[in-house]
């Protein structure tokens, strides 16, 4: 009784929301990464990777803005797939609960880490 | 002869129930990796979760290489050189043909999700194959596996500087 309530505090949304916003999140992804992407080959590759166009891309709000989202996106999305993946090889409250918890953890400890990298790089 | 063959069929079917119960019908780990029962549809299963796990590493090592940015010119060159190798353009060109494989699968199981492509329901006839499991489920899944070669011939272009 303690764990089911344990885990409905945890996690309100339905597995139908949740696969909602996988598939939200995996589309939104397609297209940010897909214009990420374009940055790098709008000059010769190698050049693209220079210390100096890199710190270009980073000031402008623009691509900021877009390499946040693309970080909140792909987070939530990888993530979420792989607590699917776990939760295929096991079943049980107990388990569903650690790996939510885990996957969770992990997800924020990534979107913090990229945002630090944004923002010290952007000069923000 | 008869006789003997559906005794050996019985005594396979009653390993394989008692190998069931002793796992409680669960095969774990080595039941998701075996591509062999189930065709093609099995295959996509099996490359979707390997592409995706793969992407995720890839996605965590990238935040990892890129804070480089942070400490400076010579801490983002010597990443570089870490990743701008022959052996980094090929890992890369296996990242595009696993995001490619991945976004075109995921797209048609959104589909399938939805309802779309799986046929219209029929009484199950002999050899009662699933309608669902039909060529446009499976035209997907090729279809995916052919743009992920492609991106993977095209990426390689750009990267080994032949095209861009």
């Amino acid at each position: 009784m303690r764990r089911t309530s344990f885990k409905m505090t945890l996690l309100k949304l339905r597995e139908s929301q949740i696969m909602k916003i996988h598939y939200l999140t995996g589309i939104c992804a397609v297209f940010f990464v897909a214009i990420h992407i374009l940055f790098r080959v709008v000059m010769p590759f190698g050049q693209s990777l220079e210390y100096q166009n890199v710190i270009a891309n980073y000031h402008n709000i623009y691509y900021v803005v877009l390499l946040e989202l693309i970080l909140i996106f792909v987070s939530i999305h990888g993530f979420n797939g792989l607590r699917i993946i776990l939760l295929e090889l096991k079943q049980s409250d107990r388990w569903e609960s650690i790996m939510t918890i885990l996957v969770l953890a992990a997800m924020i400890g990534i979107i913090a880490y990229g945002t630090r990298t944004i923002i010290v790089g952007s000069g923000l | 002869m008869g006789l003997e063959s559906e005794g050996d069929k019985s005594s396979d079917f009653n390993t394989y129930n008692a190998k069931a119960k002793m796992d409680n019908g669960r095969e774990g780990l080595r039941g998701w990796l075996n591509p062999t029962r189930y065709g093609w549809e099995r295959v996509s299963y099996w490359l979707q979760r390997l592409t995706g796990v793969g992407l995720l590493l890839y996605f965590i090592g990238h935040v990892y290489e890129t804070s480089s940015l942070v400490n400076g010119i010579d801490a983002w060159n010597s990443m570089l050189e870490l990743t701008q190798t022959t052996g980094g353009h090929i890992f890369l060109m296996l990242v595009i043909g696993a995001s490619t494989f991945h976004t075109v699968n995921g797209i048609r199981l959104i589909f399938t999700e939805s309802g779309l492509g799986l046929g219209k329901p029929g009484r199950p006839d002999y050899p009662y194959d699933a309608t669902s499991l039909n060529y446009k489920q499976k035209s997907g899944i090729w279809v995916a596996l052919l743009l992920a070669a492609i991106a993977m011939f095209y990426g390689g272009l750009v990267m080994f500087g032949d095209a861009s």
